[in-house]
């Protein structure tokens, strides 16, 4: 095992709110929703479990001194592994999760009735492959035949989270976001009048 | 390659900049050594990160010296010396400049190209007996590049594909370390990088492929009939940033995976670099002194 304060990025006798801090951070950055649509997301997971583990052995010499620590559970991501052979959907599934998209597209080719289902998978074939715009367009129809339907939604919004994802992150690293934004600047004004009202004074006198 | 790969300066440490200009005159210099003082002026930023990410991810400690050179014949700069990666990004520069070259006198003629083809001829011939199962790889991808033209393919994921995988091959051979997981992580930034390369130099040629009637993926995938240029970008935008910022996306959550040296400046350049571009191409197209006034933007956030 690798230094576990390595693994965390953080100085060698770190305190605990400080570890806790660290690998919040690190969930965060390679937590399987972040490579849901990636196909390195198995090289994430182990970077994961790294994390997990440096963080459980950590927390455990930090126990030996101090008790009461519970690990934050983080809802590990399993990939689906159902039995092939129900249906050609379920078997392009399969293929999709285990990484053969060969084998998904070939699958899918051979169904005839197109149906909103058709266009989600062959969403995420594009998706894994890179083709990013093809995606977008055939979970576009998805949702469009099936506007009810949760899951083909979901990977829309995964794909505009992703990017809503990076381009603050360029934010955050520029600096920009540091003042307080407009709504909680209301939210001071508000309760700052409240809190005068109930001592018998008023701060904003129109309400 | 065409240059788009650009760190966001102000936001650069001082030290991280002159590393990076350490890593970008340490190219140039390695060019004009192994192919002649000409060749330099086909130096470009898309190989400088190549080199500089390759060397990043060997941990290469970079040899630094104080020299002048012929632009700055006065001034010493920090250089990175002797530097295997950077080589290889010699190489490459100059076999991809080589084929544009090919390229644009197929496309248009010119005598400019062509005087550029003959001084470029011995440079080639070299890199390329250097690095013979490169020179296979970007041959075949020009071959499916041209083909995909011909055909005037419609879709601008399609179209990419070639360049895409070709400078993901790129930089997976220039990986030299025997972890699989790795080359794989490099494989995938370099097909991500290359269609952004493609896409974004798509969109901000539009309006010189509508002129010279040259074959564009994004005018035959949105059926570009003659309307007024504005308006047909303002149209597409949209969607076109959609992939492109998609495709920056999965570069930065890679380049987290990889375990590797100057982070400070790479991620600059993936995060602020490359996202600052996207904006600016996809929003003023015709400005012409658009890194300026993204400077100046920049200067002025300090006070905020």
């Amino acid at each position: 095992m690798r230094n576990p304060y390595e693994v965390l990025g953080i100085r060698e006798g770190t305190d605990v709110e400080g570890i806790k801090r660290a690998y919040k951070e690190l969930v965060k950055k390679y937590h399987p929703d972040q490579y849901r649509n990636n196909p390195l997301s198995d090289l994430a997971e182990e970077k994961l479990k790294e994390i997990n583990e440096a963080y459980d052995y950590l927390m455990k010499k930090a126990e030996a001194q101090s008790s009461g620590y519970r690990r934050q559970e983080e809802t590990k991501y399993s990939r689906n592994q159902e039995d092939p052979g129900r249906s050609y959907y379920d078997q392009a599934r399969t293929y999709i999760n285990m990484g053969n998209i060969a084998a998904a597209e070939e699958i899918l080719n051979r169904i005839s009735f197109r149906g909103g289902e058709w266009y989600y998978l062959r969403g995420l074939i594009f998706m894994r492959r890179g083709w990013y715009n093809e995606a977008v367009t055939n979970f576009k129809t998805a949702v469009d035949m099936e506007p009810g339907n949760y899951e083909f939604r979901e990977a829309l919004n995964r794909v505009m989270n992703a990017n809503r994802q990076y381009q603050s992150t360029v934010y955050d690293r520029r600096g920009y976001s540091t003042g307080p934004d407009l709504c909680s600047i209301c939210q001071c004004l508000i309760c700052t009048d409240c809190c005068c009202e109930c001592m018998g004074g008023d701060f904003i006198n129109c309400c | 390659m065409f240059g788009y790969i650009m760190p966001e300066k102000p936001e650069l440490k001082i030290k991280e900049y002159e590393l990076f200009r350490g890593y970008y005159c340490g190219l140039c210099k390695s060019m004009g050594r192994s192919f002649g003082t000409l060749s330099r002026f086909a130096l470009n930023y898309d190989s400088v990160f190549m080199g500089l990410l390759l060397a990043s991810v060997h941990k290469e400690a970079p040899v630094l010296k104080r020299e002048t050179c012929i632009a700055n014949p006065v001034k010493k700069k920090w250089i990175v010396k002797d530097s295997s990666h950077i080589d290889f990004a010699a190489d490459i520069n100059v076999m991809l400049t080589y084929y544009k070259l090919k390229d644009d006198i197929r496309d248009e003629g010119g005598w400019i190209s062509r005087l550029g083809l003959y001084m470029f001829q011995r440079g080639y011939r070299n890199a390329a007996a250097r690095n013979k199962q490169l020179d296979v790889i970007i041959a075949s991808s020009i071959d499916s590049q041209v083909q995909l033209e011909k055909k005037r393919c419609a879709s601008m994921d399609e179209a990419a594909e070639p360049f895409a995988n070709m400078l993901s091959q790129l930089i997976i051979a220039g990986y030299k370390g025997d972890e699989d997981s790795t080359s794989r992580i490099l494989g995938w930034i370099g097909y991500n990088l290359g269609k952004w390369i493609y896409l974004i130099d798509a969109y901000d040629d539009m309006e010189k492929d509508i002129k010279s009637g040259s074959y564009n993926p994004l005018l035959s995938q949105y059926g570009y009939e003659s309307q007024d240029i504005r308006i047909f970008r303002s149209g597409i935008m949209d969607e076109v940033r959609m992939t492109l910022l998609q495709i920056l996306s999965q570069v930065t959550a890679s380049i987290e995976l990889l375990d590797l040296t100057n982070k400070g400046i790479i991620n600059n350049i993936l995060y602020e670099g490359l996202y600052g571009r996207t904006e600016s191409v996809l929003n003023c197209t015709a400005c012409k002194k658009r890194s300026c006034m993204r400077d100046e933007k920049s200067l002025r956030s300090i006070g905020n």
